[in-house]
């Protein structure tokens, strides 16, 4: 479905949700008929960038989402789409800084003042493919109501695809590949894998291997196999935290707590590690929720605080006595 | 039960409340290094400012044997709505044995609101219980208009140090207040203290006026944010906050056709910035930066607590507001280390700089 403005190009920066719904709004754009441009692959240059332009005690993704936006930017093109994430889910929200990005970086960011592509999403699930979220972009993008609707309908197929991939065990990179038809390396992880971890985190930090400095491939590398949020049902994340009084307001958020809950109770993981980055306001309160669930359950739990700085080695050296001293438990217990 | 609730501003309201509905209330001690340092050591690391130090404030509650701890929930999406959940099970952790009764908003669990109410009023009936609510409204509201004129004219006393001193006695004044001729009584009492304080004489045009904005709890609680208000006051500025606790409660429980509110108003200026409601007082910051610099104000100080997540959007988007309106503002991030020294000399500084500013015009049209 062809139609828009072939000439016009759009930037997805390569941060934030992209780990999550990349596989709607990319294909969706596209089958409007504009080109679509995601940022590089976050690296040093991204990171300090964005933490130049963003005001100093703001979290780590939001700096470098930042980064990625400049990236942009300098590859020229029209716009960057940011969209605003309001709810995905009744009585719940995003976190403030999500909400206010657009204003962020429109009003915060020099020269993106006329660059940010923006509309509000507010749905009553996961699923954001309702085309009429998107219809305040249709002028711009020189495209009607009608092209909308069917490129989100089309674009929804891939986006569902892809979380079937993450509910079969792959990884978000392993999933945004095999949707685009790529092939994914072979995995090294051993057939009897000694320990099983859940791994708890949001996707832009786990997923962006600069961020966590592959936490993921290090846990394959030592023979652990892992469990993550985002390839659990989503019902049952809810069922999960159905009977706490006030469950957290951010959706994210919610759902980790629901993942670490279920990893906590029902005993099918050796360990839990929550990783977490530098100034995130919402996990300050998550990782307290973990910290006193595993007191009760004796399930172990660490910590990993990234930031920008954060050194290698000691993400190794941490990951690896965690792993050392869960495997020995095992082998007593 | 012994009734206790964090605290934030003018206490003697909550303490007041409580014990018209016949409770016994013990109020937390003025929160002090020793709140901090209790706030700290037991809050997670990466809490609010305000986290903690309601956090050490209930601590230290609990030791004076406060059973039962007010408060209210907030409706997110910042930490705030979540506070109670987080503080009741650390308080457990720590072996207090406190109950919580958690006002969230009426509209989000109506029944769960009722209930609270049903507690608190023990056997009194709700005509008194309306009739209390009622009267602690008026009360505050008059502490509240006194509060504003104690900052218009603490810059201009004759004495140092005098309008601090009337104000703390007209609070306490206030506390012993329990029917309507008393609180009429002390209104006009605190009237009169106010009105023979002596001023000196200034000029309208060298007058300089700053507006506080910023999240509540900061710019509401003096013993964290450095007596703000009154470190302004001695540096020659007429101060004005952005959050009264009249205000908050019109706002924020009063049903809609019972008020009188420019909330609305504030929030519209504020949405060219910050379009739609993302939770804490962001959007209300950036309008009421607006709203100052269109009632003539010389310049705004932006309080947040470190790392808060709506107010660093504020901060963001401020340089802009700051250059479009031609107002200056000044952001000072309040934490449990904040230099209280630094801060200060950043203030004077920009003092200084409005001062100048302001004088070279004067000189210059005069
Ligand atoms: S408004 Fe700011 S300080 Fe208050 S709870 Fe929310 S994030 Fe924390």
């Amino acid at each position: 479905m062809k139609g828009g403005d072939e000439s016009l190009r759009i930037g997805i920066p390569r941060a934030l949700l992209y780990y999550y719904y990349a596989p709607f709004w990319k294909p969706f754009f596209e089958e409007l008929g504009v080109e679509v441009v995601i940022s590089d692959e976050t690296n040093k240059g991204i990171v300090n960038r964005g933490v130049r332009e963003a005001v100093s005690e703001i979290c780590v993704p939001i700096k470098i989402f930042i980064g990625h936006s400049l990236n942009l930017l300098r590859k020229g093109v029209d716009y960057i789409f940011v969209p605003r994430m309001v709810s995905i889910s009744p009585l719940e929200f995003f976190c403030p800084k999500f909400m206010g990005l657009p204003d962020m970086l429109r009003h915060g960011v020099n020269k993106l003042e006329d660059k940010i592509l923006t509309c509000q999403i507010q749905s009553m699930d996961d699923d954001i493919s309702d085309y009429r979220l998107y219809l305040p972009l249709a002028d711009i993008l020189g495209v009607t109501e009608e092209q909308m609707k069917e490129s989100a309908a089309k674009a929804r197929e891939e986006w569902l695809a892809f979380r079937m991939y993450s509910k079969m065990g792959h990884t978000i990179p392993e999933a945004l590949n095999l949707v685009e038809n790529i092939p994914i390396s072979k995995r090294k992880e051993a057939s009897h894998p000694a320990i099983k971890i859940g791994v708890l985190g949001y996707v832009y930090n786990i997923y962006d291997s600069f961020v966590s400095m592959d936490v993921i491939e290090k846990l394959r590398d030592l023979q652990v196999s892992f469990i993550t949020f985002d390839m659990l049902e989503e019902q049952d994340l809810k069922n999960e935290i159905q009977d706490i009084r006030k469950p957290l307001f951010w959706t994210f958020t919610n759902k980790l707590l629901g993942a670490g809950y279920r990893f906590f109770s029902n005993r099918e993981v050796d360990g839990v590690i929550h990783i977490t980055a530098f100034g995130c306001g919402p996990d300050s309160m998550l990782s307290k929720l973990f910290e006193i669930r595993s007191n009760e359950t004796g399930v172990p739990f660490m910590m990993i605080r990234v930031d920008e700085h954060t050194g290698e080695n000691h993400l190794q050296t941490r990951i690896e006595a965690f792993v050392d001293m869960l495997k020995r438990k095992k082998r007593v217990g | 039960m012994n009734v206790t609730f964090p605290y934030m501003g003018t206490v003697i309201i909550y303490k007041k409340l409580l014990e018209l509905l016949g409770h016994h209330v013990i109020v937390p001690p003025r929160p002090s290094q020793k709140t901090l340092d209790l706030g700290v050591k037991y809050s997670p690391e990466f809490a609010c400012f305000p986290f903690k130090t309601i956090m050490g404030s209930y601590i230290e509650a609990c030791e004076l044997g406060a059973t039962t701890i007010v408060t209210s929930g907030g409706h997110g999406p910042c930490r705030a709505g979540f506070y109670s959940e987080i503080h009741q099970r650390i308080l457990k952790e720590l072996g207090y044995n406190v109950d919580f009764i958690v006002f969230d908003s009426y509209f989000r669990d109506k029944e769960r609101f009722m209930e609270n109410v049903r507690k608190l009023k023990g056997n009194y009936s709700w005509f008194h219980v309306a009739k209390a609510i009622k009267f602690t409204f008026d009360m505050i509201r008059e502490l509240d208009k006194l509060d504003r004129w104690i900052h218009r004219i603490k810059p201009y006393e004759k004495v140092p140090g005098l309008t601090k001193k009337v104000w703390e006695e007209i609070q306490q004044q206030f506390d012993q207040v329990t029917t309507r001729r008393e609180l009429k009584k002390a209104r006009k009492k605190g009237k009169k203290m106010i009105e023979s304080i002596p001023l000196q004489e200034i000029d309208h045009e060298k007058r300089i006026r700053i507006g506080i904005v910023g999240e509540i709890y900061v710019v509401m609680e003096p013993s964290i944010n450095m007596e703000i208000e009154n470190v302004l006051g001695e540096l020659g500025c007429e101060v004005e906050r952005s959050h009264y606790l009249s205000e908050w409660i019109n706002d924020n429980m009063l049903p809609r056709f019972l008020k009188h509110s420019d909330e609305e108003e504030i929030l519209k200026k504020g949405e060219p910035f910050i379009e739609i409601e993302i939770g804490g007082h962001a959007k209300h910051t950036v309008g009421r930066i607006v709203d100052f610099k269109e009632k003539g104000f010389d310049g705004i100080i932006h309080l947040m607590p470190f790392g808060c997540l709506p107010e660093l959007i504020s901060q963001s988007v401020i340089p802009r507001i700051s250059k479009e309106y031609d107002i200056p503002v000044l952001t000072l991030s309040l934490d449990e280390q904040t230099g209280q020294a630094n801060n200060r000399t950043r203030i004077e500084a920009f003092i200084d700089l409005i001062r100048n500013t302001k004088l070279k015009k004067y000189t210059y049209t005069a």
